[in-house]
């Protein structure tokens, strides 16, 4: 019982964080309508930077913001120099555009930063919490890890649905041209995607590195894993995404804990095959409406 | 006229040939007269070796060609062995086996190194192994502690191993186990391959009533050991013995932590490095714990140790490292380090082959030198090696150590065995081996 609680609870943090990631490839697909291959070397560069910070003595909450706001700027500057020429092309220019990213970001941060491993580490405790005599398995940091992910899709929730900003987002991710005549600066809204998305990807960069170790290659399991994540949500939907980030997390969690480490990932796989086989548009995915 | 053109085609191009294999073979030497082994010449010997110098064994790892490299350079300057000079080709295989067939094709083919030495792991090394002994080319020391190296010498008649086996080394743990924590719940943290494996193997020679959970990791894949933990925890473990690199000792540490998971640890050899899993556990807890006292964090943990390292700096061998790193590091700044003795410790033996095979060098008399003399060799190792012509096994024992400080304080002395139901005997023999005052084997 004691197993299962703590497997459950390891399984609901390491799915907050497959979550956050999720929610920036959901982010940049609902506001761009392309999937970016290089949102985790993105992630990854920004969380260097915030490393490179703390390591420098600045406090750790500085520094998560400033990897946000590199973030954004980082999302900003490659929408803008990198993908908008693109733009109007085949959708899968942008796609494989994303892919080159992924390796011209690894290859820089390993000249910068080394390749070495190195610890990163965590704003608040990452010992379990006890109660009375028994520990319960989570970490003051595992549920800040929670409590962030909740806050950042809320707040994704209300921008694209209750506000006129997150409207004219949409609008200019499903169809530039129709939004362009109804006067939105769709060139605008897309580096602003870009832009959201990269700084929600930091974030997913910061809780994943918390209490770990660090190198060029981190973050790449999450490529797969968030992908899945997003996919299994139905890449459309920010509360789909999360959903879809704790049923991998918590699915991998039990796998590596009664099963065996090694099976994990031929699990994930089985169940991405699973969903696109059963529902192509994933469990929470609006879109069937719109294909018409 | 027809006929002279035609001789003036022939003369350019048997002129064009001609020049074309001159230029081919600029810049090679001829091969030394006193043996024609590729890669040796009267006055050079050229070896290669493949090291994950990034990647996720690359911490510690990486650091071990730079002590290779500072001894030779050592062992050139006071005139190389028999008057040639050592020159070591170092690539990095970031420890994917693809690469590793790669780098070691390129080494072989461009550089056309004389020998391997030390390639460093286990599942890549097993992707080149059969490649140099088909090629017949000298396999030596490899930085593993998995038993293809050694066992079976008719398979791989090139290759030698050099520390001990990781099964001789669960057999010493196991040993120690039973006879002192007799009612511990064992629980083994094993790397999923023959390093956990062998591990296991000898170790359940001794303790298969006592083990009650086994938990792997596939190096390279998720860095999150909560789940292991927790099952260790909801099995009672009191007792976990870890055969993973040492990254993975700093993440099962605060994996353990996460889920509340209280126990005793006995590291492998391989991952237990005191100041490597300190400071990389303080950067993880930056706040807590000042990174210097990182390596308390390490305090009470137990492992093996096969060569003196550096917490033990008034060692005749340690003060012989210290001297030539002080002297001949290419990176004045960086630290005598563990991972540095070993590679030192191994370009040892290496030179002490070289010296007992005399000045008629080749392939086949390496090896020759190695089945006949190898097991005499005195050097840093506290037990001698296994070599002869049936068995490449290399180091036959290590003693058991508990962590304090971030120095390692014996709890047993050298305890010597071979793999299978060999005995465990105690003998410290080979540990009061002194370096020559030279520093260079004679």
């Amino acid at each position: 019982m004691q197993q299962f609680l703590d497997t459950t609870l390891g399984g609901l943090v390491l799915g907050a964080v497959y979550a956050a990631f999720a929610l920036a490839l959901c982010l940049i697909w609902r506001s761009t309508r392309i999937v970016n291959f290089a949102q985790a070397a993105m992630a990854m560069v920004t969380t260097y930077i915030a490393l490179s910070l703390i390591n420098a003595d600045v406090p750790y909450w500085v520094a998560f913001v400033a990897a946000l706001a590199a973030g954004f700027g980082l999302g900003a500057l490659i929408e803008r120099v990198i993908i908008r020429p693109v733009e109007g092309k085949a959708e899968l220019n942008a796609v494989i555009l994303t892919l080159g990213l992924f390796m011209v970001l690894h290859g820089l941060t390993a000249i910068t930063f080394g390749v070495q491993h190195r610890g990163f580490p965590a704003p608040v405790s990452t010992n379990a919490i006890e109660v009375g005599d028994t520990s319960i398995g989570i970490t003051p940091f595992g549920i800040l890890s929670i409590v962030v992910v909740a806050v950042v899709m809320a707040g994704l929730v209300v921008l694209f649905r209750f506000t006129d900003l997150g409207l004219r987002m949409r609008a200019s991710a499903f169809n530039g041209e129709v939004s362009r005549l109804l006067g939105v600066r769709v060139g605008r809204m897309l580096t602003l995607g870009w832009a959201l998305a990269a700084a929600v990807g930091a974030v997913a960069g910061m809780l994943i590195a918390g209490g770990d170790l660090v190198n060029p290659s981190f973050m790449d399991p999450f490529v797969i894993y968030g992908f899945i994540a997003a996919v299994l949500g139905g890449l459309d939907s920010p509360l789909g995404s999360v959903i879809g980030g704790l049923i991998l997390g918590l699915s991998l969690s039990y796998v590596t804990g009664y099963v065996g480490e090694h099976l994990a990932p031929l699990v994930a796989l089985g169940i991405l095959m699973v969903v696109l086989l059963v529902r192509p548009s994933g469990l929470f995915a609006a879109a069937a409406a719109r294909r018409v | 006229m027809r006929t002279t053109a035609r001789r003036a085609v022939q003369a350019v191009c048997v002129l064009t040939t001609a020049s074309l294999l001159a230029a081919c073979g600029a810049g090679k030497e001829r091969p030394s007269e006193d043996g024609t082994a590729v890669g040796v010449t009267d006055t050079t010997i050229k070896v290669g070796a493949h090291f994950p110098l990034t990647g996720p064994a690359a911490p510690g790892y990486s650091e071990i060609p730079s002590g290779h490299q500072a001894f030779y350079e050592y062992v050139n300057d006071a005139g190389g062995v028999h008057g040639r000079k050592i020159e070591m080709v170092v690539k990095d295989d970031a420890y994917n086996p693809t690469n590793t067939s790669a780098v070691t094709n390129d080494m072989i083919l461009q550089d056309e190194i004389f020998a391997m030495v030390a390639g460093l792991g286990t599942p890549t090394h097993r992707a080149v192994v059969q490649r140099l002994n088909d090629d017949g080319i000298p396999d030596l020391f490899v930085s593993s502690g998995s038993l293809q190296w050694g066992d079976d010498p008719k398979k791989s008649p090139m290759t030698f191993g050099w520390q001990p086996d990781y099964e001789i080394e669960g057999k010493i743990i196991g040993k120690y186990v039973k006879e002192n924590m007799p009612d511990a719940k064992v629980g083994l943290f094993l790397q999923d391959d023959d390093f956990g494996e062998d591990g296991e193997k000898g170790a359940r020679q001794f303790l298969d009533s006592q083990i009650v959970d086994v938990q792997k990791y596939t190096p390279g894949g998720s860095t999150d050991f909560s789940p292991q933990m927790s099952s260790f925890k909801s099995k009672g473990v009191d007792l976990v013995l870890g055969f993973n690199t040492p990254s993975y000792t700093a993440l099962s540490q605060i994996a353990a932590q996460g889920v509340g998971f209280k126990s005793k640890w006995f590291y492998s050899n391989v991952g237990s490095d005191p100041a490597l899993v300190g400071g990389l556990l303080a950067s993880m807890t930056k706040g807590k714990i000042p990174a210097e006292q990182g390596v308390k964090l390490m305090d009470g943990m137990m492992t093996t140790e096969y060569i003196p390292g550096v917490d033990a700096p008034e060692d005749e061998w340690v003060k012989l490292w210290q001297k030539v790193w002080d002297n001949y590091s290419k990176k004045g700044d960086e630290k005598l380090t563990n991972y540095r003795i070993y590679g030192m410790s191994q370009a040892y033996t290496f030179v002490q082959a070289l010296q007992a095979n005399g000045k008629d060098l080749t392939r086949e008399s390496i090896v020759e030198t190695l089945e006949k003399e190898g097991g005499s060799f005195e050097g840093p190792g506290l037990a001698p090696f296994r070599f002869s012509e049936d068995s490449h096994m290399g180091i036959s024992g290590t003693s058991v150590v508990e962590i304090k400080n971030g120095a390692s304080e014996p709890l047993t002395p050298v305890q010597v065995t071979d793999i299978g139901d060999a005995p465990i005997e105690e003998d410290d023999s080979a540990a009061s081996d002194a370096p020559p005052s030279s520093g260079i084997p004679e």
